[in-house]
């Protein structure tokens, strides 16, 4: 009925003969403005309380780098040609089973390429790097501060690196995983990560060290500063079909690429198609880093299930590690 | 002065972001490169555990003792997808493993390269493909 008066008020007397014209092509016009990525947007799916629905298992391998290889300093992007022919060398390269030439490295490189699951696609962005910001594709510079400390505690691991447990990295003693997050990143296996939703909460389970974070859409504030933890506290809210998550807290115990306590990172999670999701995360750190960074992961919906990894069930490498070390001191003793 | 335990604590978070390591832990660590070991043997269990899958065999000793092994492989979510399965490696199998022994001096090895005595590869094929696509059903 608006429609109507609105559109008498506009229409010219002596035309009126003309108003199921105009009013066609008035609708014509509303159809065209729709069009465009909002129209895309509203065709995705909805949960039933009406949220952009970003449920299901989603995989996040993929081969392109998160910093931009020197080797391609200057290009951000891929042609559709050039990223074929970038896969199938990375293809080749990572598929020869060979042995070291140098035994060290050879025990290093623990075991064939049957057991890695990394995937074989580069982004479907096509970019060379996983960070888009800086332009150069490259984690920002370390503070002095930062990098004094980074250099402290490597040099304090190699000293003590079979002291005990806490000598060793938090993967090793399978509390984090370095790709698990927050952020989330992709890595050698378990590349994969369920999200689910209700009106107030979202839940990403990953499948790495199988953590499940539970993130508040209620607005409620962070815990108080005094409160850290592993993987942070992460409270969510919805930027029009983005869910934004923003992280804090994170414990003095963990640092992600060189950050510290202060880090807040941002993640964004937009449903771009039924089948893919974009991920991008913004790290900002003004202690441990001299400018924020931006990466961002095209995401593929993929098939379950989610396995559980019980990281610590089998994890004998751990006093095989010290029990080798002690081993060690006793030969040295004799 | 920062305690030994915030050090060790500050240390190990900074390795969990080090550059991209390929298996759960380094193998450098727990496996010693001196000690390169082929052993060949009878397989009595397969261990389908985190962090890394365990093949556990017997092997013969010239003086007709049997000595059992440890022989570490990697994370079995990945040897699920790329299409081992259980019925894969039954007990029984003979294999052939190529690899290092453990620091401790143990009776465990990493799993380099594990073949059958024809020579043929235990596990066959390149990098996994990822996870596959969705079939089209719900995956919720």
């Amino acid at each position: 009925m608006r429609w109507r008066i609105f559109w008498r008020a506009l229409a010219p007397p002596k035309k009126r003969n003309n108003m199921m014209l105009r009013k066609t092509a008035l609708a014509a016009c509303v159809l065209i403005a729709l069009s465009g990525p909002n129209m895309r947007a509203q065709n995705l799916p909805r949960t039933a309380d009406g949220q952009p629905d970003l449920q299901g298992i989603w995989s996040n391998a993929t081969i392109t780098p998160l910093e931009r290889p020197a080797d391609l300093a200057g290009k951000p992007t891929f042609t559709p040609e050039e990223a074929a022919a970038y896969e199938k060398q990375v293809a080749e390269r990572s598929n020869v089973d060979h042995r070291s030439a140098n035994a060290e490295a050879d025990v290093a490189s623990a075991y064939n390429q049957f057991w890695y699951d990394r995937g074989t696609k580069a982004v479907g962005t096509r970019r060379t790097s996983l960070i888009v910001d800086p332009p150069d594709g490259r984690i920002p510079a370390l503070t002095p501060d930062a990098q004094k400390r980074v250099q402290d505690t490597r040099a304090w691991m190699q000293e003590h690196a079979t002291d005990g447990p806490e000598g060793r990295s938090l993967g090793e003693r399978c509390i984090l995983w370095a790709t698990a997050g927050p952020p989330m990143m992709p890595g050698p296996y378990n590349n994969n990560f369920q999200i689910l939703q209700s009106h107030d909460r979202v839940v990403i389970l990953n499948e790495m060290i199988h953590n499940a974070r539970i993130i508040p859409l209620d607005g409620s504030p962070h815990v108080a500063s005094n409160i850290r933890q592993w993987m942070g506290d992460s409270r969510g809210h919805w930027d029009g079909n983005t869910l934004v998550v923003d992280t804090t807290n994170f414990s003095d115990e963990y640092s992600f690429r060189g950050s510290d306590r202060n880090l807040h990172l941002t993640e964004r999670f937009t449903r771009t198609s039924p089948d893919t999701l974009l991920y991008q995360f913004t790290v900002d750190d003004p202690t441990a880093f001299t400018k924020p960074w931006t990466a961002q992961i095209a995401v593929t919906r993929t098939k379950g299930p989610i396995f559980e990894y019980a990281c610590h069930e089998g994890n004998y490498a751990m006093t095989d590690i010290l029990a080798g070390a002690r081993a060690a001191e006793k030969k040295a003793a004799k | 002065m920062r305690s030994y335990l915030a050090m060790a604590i500050a240390a190990a978070g900074l390795l969990v972001s080090a550059a991209p390591v390929w298996a759960h832990h380094a193998f450098a660590a727990e496996f010693d490169s001196s000690k390169p070991i082929k052993l060949e043997g009878t397989v009595t269990k397969m261990e389908w555990i985190n962090p890394h899958a365990w093949i556990h065999i017997d092997v013969k000793n010239p003086d007709g003792t049997v000595t059992s092994w440890m022989v570490e492989g990697g994370s079995p979510n990945t040897l699920l997808r790329n299409g081992f399965t259980k019925a894969s490696l039954p007990p029984g199998t003979e294999i052939v493993v190529d690899g290092y022994q453990s620091k401790d001096e143990s009776n465990k090895m990493n799993g380099r390269d594990i073949t059958f005595p024809d020579g043929r590869k235990l596990f066959v094929g390149s990098a996994g493909q990822g996870s596959p696509p969705p079939d089209g059903k719900s995956d919720k």
